[in-house]
């Protein structure tokens, strides 16, 4: 009954979704500025229509291999609580609907990185749709980092 | 009867705990302050006069909004400063005392009636003990008020007051006189310094609601809430009889008089007030505007009723006592408060971001004015543009300092509260301490303000506990018993220089070194100059108090207020003398929100250096930097100046050439002075500081971040931290 509306967006082969309610905009990559000494997922800040906002590179955060900039690289902006910050994705690919029956809880070892970052896993078909936990992206709990 | 009139008059109390808030809190605050001062001057008619009336204004203003326990205890603080005024009583340590318990008692009230709560903090006991002090006084002051309103009833005439009624209302009255209702004429007139005036209207309209109706108000609710008026008329109908319904309005909190008088048809009065002498100012005019009493004299003769009245009815030793200019200098203050205003602190943020960025655009205007140039050098209109975005600049400066002087704040406010608690302390050491305040006029940001506070209760602590010895020490070193502490503050360039200096015994330099190298902070052999030595109790971890005390040494060290001035831009050193004092100096800049900064290029990045920092900037061959321990240094004029590279502090690539000349901006915190090894030098321009938000806070050497024209973000340094994270990690 209960329906959840999802953004979602992949990082290489796999696709994850963020609640939609969470997400701000969507945007392309505008030039970043490195910020020394933060953690090493944060990939810098930019200027969003005269707002400094940090921005977090998923792939550094869940133990990824770095990739070149596309044309369908994204940030999608997200809001958790009053603070407003961008993840930087590969792609993002489209806005849909999942019956919240669909949702499962993340199995204890998930897909090779930590499951703290997960909500649940949802099942499209044959699709598996990662859902995030956004409480966690941010926010370092650096003892997982070095496992992941 | 009245629906009409109902609709504006219901208005709901809450919506005035903000404004009762702001009012109660600043009484508090001059009540504490004229305590101190009544200490030390003892009994100055004027001071206790304006106490009483802060007292005075206190419990009317909480009893109008029904804090019953703060009713209670600044009545009795009243009846005592009553006593005090009417030279009945001496002013005695144990009375101060006292009342300034009551302010502290008050504060704590206030505070919970600001988180919405009910007041549960007991007052009976001290409510008492003032009792206590005034145990063998005679109550005359009833008697008193009771002639002089039996007088003032009798003097006062009926006046007549145009209500300039609608159609409608005065059908209403007349109506109501047909019927041979009672139509009166209310008037109320309000204490010179009574607050929210427009809810005693309200409460007024409400009483009036049980007997009667109220058919109107003059001034207007909304009149009454923005002017000056100190009284107010009503338009009744009521059937009870007009000596019922004064007794019902009297009871209203701080309503200094209530008239009630047969009210006459709307016609007949316009025709009175036009036979009437010429000279009579029509009294509608009144209520409006405070033009009325400038001076005694002149007035006696215009408007009788309203004078008589008042010299008889103040009760306030203001009248009586021979020092008549004392009363006109009460009147000149409230004259000075009317030329400002409060403004909520978000609407004005806005105004300064906005500022903000205009100033980014304009850069950005700038750049383009430039880049246009250097294509169509040639072009009249090119020009044009340039010549007005100059003049663009220049309001914009304008624009930018007036915005920000808005926000500043006289240092005084945060220094008012200092006296006190030295008072206390010095009470609870059995210290003589007095306290010395200077530049309390010195003006700086409201946000460095608002923070200032703690480090500097903090560094006040550490004067009274460990600065000032006790009596017989002092005089042991022939000094006199009573130990003196300064507060000073000036402004010093762009920044603002705070003072806190103690004629104590001066630090204890030896036991410091000792400590420091005990707990390993220094090397044994270090050659440090005194001032280095004193510096070290700023460092993390450090105490020297051999016996924790409740004032200081709550483990809240020094590098705690070090660490907090940083976090402001600023900087904190110590000279000290032995047996002669020691001195707390911080600088900390003007503002925060929009400095003046040097772009600087490393590799690919660019960095703003706060140009209040910079001392120079050099052009340095690299074979003439030196390593000194593994460390870069730099011979500047006979000194070696220590160097940091910002490729490196800050891990950024290596580039593949190296050129043969660098460039070093000499930046310098105190006497401190450090080289920044750069790339290149971009220019200095005007940057909107912006935080970098909760997950970026924190960071060593990077104080914020700016958005430069091209709309690329840019990070600030934080030149302090950068300084203290080469000192600390030099010295481990």
């Amino acid at each position: 009954m209960a329906e959840e509306q999802l953004v979602t967006f992949s990082l290489g082969s796999e696709e994850f979704g963020v609640d939609i309610m969470r997400v701000q905009e969507i945007i392309r990559i505008p030039p970043i500025t490195r910020v020394p000494k933060s953690a090493n997922y944060i990939e810098g800040v930019i200027n969003l229509r005269g707002n400094v906002i940090p921005v977090i590179s998923l792939r550094t955060r869940f133990g990824m291999t770095r990739v070149e900039e596309t044309d369908l690289s994204r940030i999608v902006v997200l809001q958790v609580q009053t603070k407003v910050f961008g993840v930087r994705v590969d792609a993002v690919t489209e806005v849909l609907r999942l019956d919240s029956e669909a949702i499962e809880p993340p199995p204890p070892i998930a897909l090779g990185m930590d499951s703290q970052f997960i909500r649940g896993v949802g099942k499209i078909g044959e699709r598996l749709l990662i859902l995030l936990d956004l409480d966690h992206i941010m926010g370092g709990e650096t003892s997982h980092d070095v496992s992941a | 009867m009245s629906q009409d009139d109902n609709n504006n008059l219901g208005v709901d109390l809450g919506e005035f705990i903000d404004f009762y808030l702001l009012d109660s809190q600043e009484q508090i605050e001059k009540l504490g302050a004229g305590l101190l001062q009544l200490e030390k001057e003892g009994g100055n008619i004027g001071l206790i006069n304006d106490l009483f009336r802060s007292a005075h204004s206190l419990k009317g203003a909480s009893g109008t909004m029904g804090f019953t326990p703060i009713v209670a205890l600044t009545h009795a603080a009243e009846d005592l400063l009553d006593h005090l005024r009417q030279g009945k009583m001496d002013v005695s340590l144990e009375m101060i005392d006292t009342l300034l318990a009551v302010t502290d008692r008050v504060k704590a009230m206030l505070a919970q009636v600001e988180q919405r709560q009910e007041i549960t903090i007991e007052f009976e006991d001290l409510a008492s003990s003032m009792r206590g002090i005034l145990k063998g006084d005679k109550p005359v002051k009833e008697e008193m008020i009771q002639t002089s309103e039996t007088e003032t009833e009798d003097l006062v005439e009926f006046v007549p007051v145009d209500f300039a009624l609608t159609p409608s209302e005065s059908e209403k009255v007349i109506d109501a006189q047909s019927l041979g209702r009672g139509v009166y004429q209310v008037h109320v007139k309000l204490g010179p310094n009574t607050l929210m005036k427009a809810v005693r209207a309200v409460m007024a309209t409400q009483r009036v609601e049980g007997m009667g109706a109220v058919i109107k108000l003059l001034p207007s609710l909304e009149d009454l809430e923005v002017g000056d008026a100190e009284e107010f008329f009503m338009l009744v109908l009521c059937d009870e009889p007009r000596e019922e319904l004064r007794k019902e309005l009297l009871e209203i909190s701080e309503l200094e008089d209530v008239f009630v008088h047969p009210y006459q048809n709307v016609i007949e009065i316009v025709e009175t007030n036009l036979e009437e002498s010429a000279a009579e100012i029509p009294v509608a005019e009144i209520g409006i505007e405070p033009k009325v009493i400038p001076s005694v004299g002149a007035e006696e003769n215009v408007i009788k009723p309203i004078v008589t009245q008042k010299t008889t009815l103040e009760p306030k030793g203001i009248a009586k006592a021979p020092g008549t200019p004392m009363a006109e200098t009460a009147n000149g203050e409230g004259n000075t408060q009317v030329h400002t205003i409060r403004v909520d602190t978000a609407r004005m943020d806005n105004l300064i971001n906005l500022v903000g960025e205009m100033v980014i655009t304009r850069t950005r205007l700038v750049q383009i004015g430039l880049d246009l140039k250097a294509q169509y050098s040639t072009d009249g209109m090119v020009n044009s543009l340039n010549e007005a975005n100059v003049y663009l600049g220049r309001l914009m400066n304008d624009l930018q300092e007036s915005v920000m002087r808005l926000r500043m704040v006289a240092i005084g406010t945060v220094f008012n509260r200092f006296p006190r608690l030295v008072r206390d302390l010095a009470k609870k050491t059995g210290k003589e301490i007095d306290l010395v305040l200077k530049g309390e006029d010195t003006e700086l940001d409201k946000t460095v303000v608002e923070v200032i506070g703690d480090p500097l209760m903090h560094l006040i602590r550490n004067s009274v506990d460990h600065g000032i010895e006790s009596p017989e020490d002092r005089r042991a070193a022939g000094k006199p018993e009573l130990g003196t502490i300064t507060l000073n503050a000036y402004h010093e360039g762009n920044h603002i220089a705070i003072l806190i200096s103690d004629d104590g015994g001066g630090l204890d330099l030896d036991k410091i070194r000792q400590i420091a190298i005990s707990k390993g902070l220094i090397g044994e052999r270090e050659e440090l100059s005194e001032r280095d030595i004193a510096n070290l109790i700023f460092l993390p971890g450090f105490s020297t108090a051999d016996v924790v005390t409740d004032i200081s040494g709550r483990g809240v060290g020094m590098d705690v207020v070090k660490k907090a001035l940083n976090n402001l831009g600023g900087m904190v050193d110590i000279t000290t003398r032995k047996g002669k004092g020691s001195t707390f100096t911080i600088r900390l800049p003007l503002t925060l929100a929009i400095i003046q900064a040097l772009l600087v290029e490393v590799g690919q990045e660019i960095y703003a250096v706060p140009l209040s920092s910079v001392l120079e900037t050099l052009l340095v061959n690299r074979e003439d930097i030196k390593t000194v321990g593994g460390l870069p240094m730099v011979q500047l004029r006979g000194n070696t100046l220590p160097l940091i590279s910002l490729q490196e502090k800050f891990d950024l690539p290596k580039p593949e050439t190296e050129s043969s000349e660098v460039y070093v901006v000499v930046v310098g915190f105190g006497d401190k002075a450090l080289g920044l090894i750069v790339d290149e030098l971009r220019g200095q321009q005007e940057v909107v500081i912006k935080s970098l938000g909760e997950f970026l806070n924190n960071l060593p050497g990077i104080a914020g971040a700016t958005i430069l024209g091209d709309g690329k973000v840019t990070l600030i340094l934080d030149i302090g931290s950068l300084i203290q994270d080469v000192l600390v990690t030099r010295k481990a």
